[in-house]
């Protein structure tokens, strides 16, 4: 009935030392009010300066979102009164920004899709404002940290493409490392600017702007009840009023935060307190080489020269480090699969329980490796291979080493598990029955017996062999 | 003996051969700014704490400034200091940081002796429209020294201290040099960092200062310049001294002045007209005796007559935006209000002045989306074109000589500061300096109606030696050298 | 001739207010820089003008490392306010 259209604008933090305006400290600290600089304050008199690396940043992510980057580097001020806003104005990009036309492609059930960058700016973020009821308190700390804000084109339709996209510009933040982007420590936060037509209208509907959402859980459910709150009023034959609208953690709801009676008018005009400053095709050169494999590539390249299937190399490559981890792995063996589901399984199942990095563990993806190759080659039962694995985390020590000096060598001896088969074949006789009967399950039970006899070490394969061998006979 | 009459190079032989000490000059110029506050009201703050500061300092006499006294324009930020802009809404505000100027004064060992009176947030030319009283001009009490930098011009003319730093942003340093007999000198965009100056517009605002040689604003400057990291717009170091290269040595030198502004028909002029343009005449022959050539070029009309209106629209534009810090949330003389916009908007209504508050309309105006490309932009489009006339001019001559105004100080009752008055071109064309950054120099070339005049050489960017050098020897052959309101060896 | 609501409206917005007969000395001044701006607007090939917004191009623009060199202290960030609470500066509730 409906066609949703979506557009975002997401705010997210860079990781500099200090701030982008400003040489105050860029550090999230609990006490309000002590890591503020002088110009944050706005004092008069006091002057922006650029801090290069927000710049970098910058132009690495945009780099990253396949924007054109331009031959000035200019700032403009948006001036407004607000009491977060010290200055009466702040210092952003308007006119030139630092990244435009750019693409993002995403991935939603199985099918590529392109989410274009209308623009993409380096500006910096206000005071925090709390409020009490009756009055407001102001900490200036994060006043003047750089932000860079990514604008889409309206070109996404439902909250899962919305999702998929933020998950996705995460991670080109952290794989540049520009950012941490955490939306708990508000580090990265979403407008969405959401609209609903009839399917047979040439017009957009109504745009209704969800104001500074801070986690990808709320995005969802803003624009779920959104898209229905603007369904039903259309069913009713009401009019969508433009407004802006905050989402409540608490009710799963959006409410009316101000309406939008008209466009506000921020007067922008060139900063001239900062001159224009030519941005070198070398410099920019410079910075692309820093950009590493992005995690669109990494996804293809595993799919196609490796033959993962999507599932699993989407896994791998949600974190830099894991999908490095798996690069770095498959250089001192070629069998992929395996390799992958080992980090996918029993590395990645360890660490996410710990909350841990992958890069902070003892195995390094050589010693994953070996593991791996002393299982394949049946040296070690897998079940061995997961206790080797722990076991080299906890004291430290290399798997091979572990191996080797617990003595732990699977064992393949037919004659030896012969007769540790026919114990178990003797003391199970109702268990040998039901198998005789058509159960063939119950082998396993009978399999796990000879494991327990033989303290695990048994090769489960060759003792399930023996065992059905043996229990034919019986018949 | 009256050491303050004395050019910054004969205090400085004094202080070092031990006859004087900085205390004896900080006395003294404590004594006179007391004695001539009621009259000329230089001061918003007079600091008794400069003795100390001067009992303070290290015997070690290693540079021209050492000891010397000296004031600052109240829209200069200094620490501790109260700093008011002559503006209600900052009548209590005392900054956390010292400007860059003032964190190097402090280093060449100057003692600052107060703070001086400006027309509000240096948004005047009258000197008269402050929070902190009117200023009078030492040479007659019924007439104003013009401004913004008000205050420091009447300090110096006073001989209270023999340098004093101001801004100019349209010819707020020039202009009141010219009116109190000075040498007000603004050097290149970027030159002297801005860094702790309250702006007014940012892209035309410069530091510049009041002395009465031109050897001693030499002094000033080099002491001043210099790349600082907190102001992106400084320039790199030139490695120059000024004050060395002041030889006088000028044979040769072309100087350009605008025909349009000084041929005007003399039924169009009245009497001191007239006489500013003769005294402009004098000085042209003083020019050919230094063997300085001096040509009439033709602007166009049009141009010259879009100066004043294209000032009005950038200046008003910038100005609006640089002082929307003032609400009283974080500084500044707050009101009571029920909600925070409550709070802001009764801050901002009782602390400017009206003046302030119709600069602020028109520069919001001038910059909303529906006008900004006919008003905003079109003023920088001129702006450039203006620029652009004059970089060309410059590539065949060494600089631009006029009147610095169309005659003497006004008096009181002369209504000045609603836009609509006194347009002349005589009196507009200073921001020509702000426009392009150059380098301008106004020094006191005559007298008419017991009042002192002065003739402004403005220069090509960069050449600010080149300008004081012109201005140096101008000012020893046009006979105004150190010309005082009271007392020393005025001429008047 | 712009009218005294609108000029009242731009001052709002501006987070001020002025006496009436300002606003009438105000509506003067705008005929005054309009009628100027109009002659400037018909100056010959304007448009293909680049605005000005510095007064000439620096070549050796630098930029700052990524260092922290300015850090107040609380003492001074809060020196000039005029209420706070819990060192943070406190103003009444703030609408919309």
């Amino acid at each position: 009935m409906y066609k949703v259209v979506i557009g975002l604008e997401v705010h997210c933090e860079l990781k500099t030392k200090a701030k982008v305006f400003s040489m105050g400290p860029n550090i999230y600290s609990e006490e309000p009010n002590i890591n503020v600089a002088t110009i944050d304050l706005g004092f008069p008199g006091v002057l922006p300066v650029v801090n290069k690396t927000a710049v970098e940043y910058a132009i690495k992510t945009a780099l990253a979102l396949n924007c054109t980057i331009p031959n000035e580097l200019v700032f403009d001020r948006k001036n407004y009164f607000y009491p977060d806003l010290p200055k009466g104005y702040q210092i952003t990009q308007f006119n030139k920004t630092i990244g435009s036309n750019g693409v993002l492609i995403i991935n939603v059930d199985g099918e590529d899709k392109k989410v274009f960058i209308k623009e993409m700016h380096l500006e910096e973020d206000t005071a925090s404002l709390d409020h009490y009821g009756s009055y407001s308190l102001l900490n200036y700390n994060r006043a003047g940290v750089p932000l860079i804000e990514v604008v889409t084109e309206p070109c996404l339709h439902n909250s899962e493409e919305v999702v998929t996209f933020l998950e996705a510009l995460r991670s080109i933040f952290l794989y540049c490392d520009v950012s941490e982007a955490k939306s708990d420590k508000g580090q990265m936060r979403c407008d969405v600017n959401i609209s609903l037509m009839k399917d047979d209208s040439k017009e957009l509907g109504t745009k209704v702007e969800l104001k500074n959402i801070n986690s990808f859980n709320n995005v969802k459910d803003a624009i779920e009840y959104e898209i229905k709150r603007q369904a039903e009023m259309l069913d009713n034959g009401e009019k969508v009023i433009m407004e802006t609208r905050r989402f409540d953690d608490n009710k799963r709801k959006t409410y009316t935060m101000r309406e939008k009676v008209e466009a506000v008018d921020y007067k922008y005009f060139m900063e001239p307190n900062i001159p224009i400053i030519k941005i070198k095709k070398d410099w920019v050169n410079e910075i692309k080489t820093t950009i590493p494999m992005l995690q669109y590539e990494r996804i293809q390249l595993y799919m196609n020269e490796y033959g993962l299937s999507r599932y699993d190399a989407t896994i791998l490559v949600k974190d830099k480090e894991v999908a490095d981890f798996f690069e770095k792995a498959i250089t001192y063996d070629d069998d992929y699969k395996k390799i992958t589901n080992w980090i996918n399984g029993v590395v990645l199942g360890h660490i996410n329980k710990y909350g841990l990095r992958i890069n902070e563990i003892f195995i390094t993806p050589k010693m994953l490796v070996e593991l791996i190759k002393l299982v394949e080659d049946k040296t070690i039962s897998i079940k061995q291979g997961k206790e080797v694995f722990y076991q080299a985390l906890q004291e430290k020590k290399e798997p091979i080493d572990i191996v080797k000096s617990a003595n732990m060598s699977q064992i393949q001896d037919e004659d030896y598990l012969l007769k540790i088969a026919l114990e178990v074949i003797n003391e199970n006789k109702e268990v040998v029955t039901e198998y005789l009967n058509g159960r063939d399950n119950v082998l396993d039970y009978l399999v796990g017996q000879v494991m327990k006899k033989t303290k695990g070490k048994a090769n489960p394969a060759k003792a399930s062999e023996i065992l059905k061998t043996e229990i034919k006979k019986l018949n | 003996m009256e050491y303050l009459d004395l050019t910054i190079k004969e205090m400085h032989e004094l202080l070092k051969n031990g006859e004087i000490t900085p205390l004896t000059l900080s006395k003294a110029a404590l004594e006179r700014a007391y004695k001539y506050q009621s009259d000329y009201n230089s001061f918003v703050t007079i600091l008794d704490d400069a003795l100390n500061a001067a009992k303070d300092l290290d015997d070690n006499v290693d540079n021209p400034l050492y000891g010397i006294p000296y004031a600052l324009k109240d829209n200069i930020s200094t620490k501790g200091i109260l700093t008011t802009a002559s503006s209600n809404i900052l009548k209590d505000y005392v900054p956390v940081f010292d400007a860059t100027v003032v964190t190097k004064l402090k280093e060449k060992k100057a003692v600052l002796i107060g703070k001086t009176v400006l027309d509000e947030l240096a948004m005047g030319g009258s000197g008269t429209t402050g929070h902190t009283g009117i200023v009078c001009n030492p040479w007659d009490k019924e007439r104003m020294i013009g401004g913004s930098s008000a205050g420091s011009a009447a300090a110096v003319a006073l001989g209270i201290v023999p340098f004093a730093l101001g801004s100019d942003t349209g010819d707020s340093i020039r202009k009141p040099a010219a009116y109190g007999g000075l040498v007000g000198f603004k050097p290149t965009y970027g030159r002297i960092s801005r860094y702790g100056l309250f702006p007014f517009a940012s892209s035309l605002d410069h530091f510049g200062c009041l002395t009465r040689w031109v050897e001693d604003a030499a002094y000033v400057i080099d002491a001043l310049k210099g790349k600082d990291e907190k102001d992106m717009t400084s320039l790199p170091d030139d490695n120059k001294i000024y004050s060395e290269l002041l030889d006088g040595k000028v044979k040769g030198k072309k100087l350009f002045y605008i025909k349009e502004i000084i041929d005007i028909d003399t039924k169009d002029i009245n009497q001191e007209v007239q006489a500013t343009l003769d005294n402009f005449n004098f000085v042209l022959e003083q020019c050919k005796e230094l063997g300085i050539e001096v040509e009439a070029v033709s602007i166009e009309k049009k141009l010259l007559n879009a100066l004043h209106p294209t000032y009005i629209t950038i200046s008003c534009a910038e100005v609006t935006s640089n002082n929307a810090n003032l609400t009283g949330i974080i500084f500044g003389n707050r009101q009571p209000g029920d909600t925070v916009d409550e709070v802001m908007f009764n801050t901002r209504t009782d602390g400017f002045s009206e003046l302030i508050k119709r600069r602020f309309v028109i520069g919001s105006y001038v910059l909303q989306k529906e006008n900004q490309e006919k008003l905003f932009l079109n003023a920088c489009r001129v702006r450039r074109i203006i620029v652009d006339k004059i970089t060309e001019l410059f590539k065949k001559y060494d600089g631009l000589i006029l009147p610095a105004t169309g005659g003497i100080a006004p008096k009181f009752d002369q209504k000045f500061d609603k836009l609509l008055d006194r347009y002349l071109l005589l009196e507009n064309h200073l921001v020509i300096g702000n426009f392009g950054g150059f380098p301008s120099i106004t020094i006191p070339s005559g007298v008419v109606s017991n009042m002192p005049i002065g003739v402004n050489i403005t220069g090509p960017i960069l050449k600010d030696s080149e300008v004081l050098n012109m201005a140096y020897a101008l000012e020893s052959q046009l006979g105004y050298k150190g010309i005082m309101a009271k007392g020393g060896n005025k001429n008047v | 001739m712009i009218k005294k609501e609108d000029l009242k409206e731009y001052a709002s917005k501006l987070m001020f207010d002025m006496k009436d007969e300002e606003y009438e000395v105000l509506q003067k001044e705008f005929i005054y820089i309009l009628k100027n701006m109009e002659a400037i607007n018909k100056i010959e090939g304007i448009e293909q003008i680049t605005p000005m917004t510095h007064p000439f191009i620096m070549t050796d623009v630098f930029f700052n490392d990524d260092k922290v060199k300015d850090c107040l202290k609380t003492e001074e960030v809060l020196q000039n306010a005029k209420e706070m609470e819990n060192n943070e500066i406190k103003v009444p509730k703030v609408v919309g």
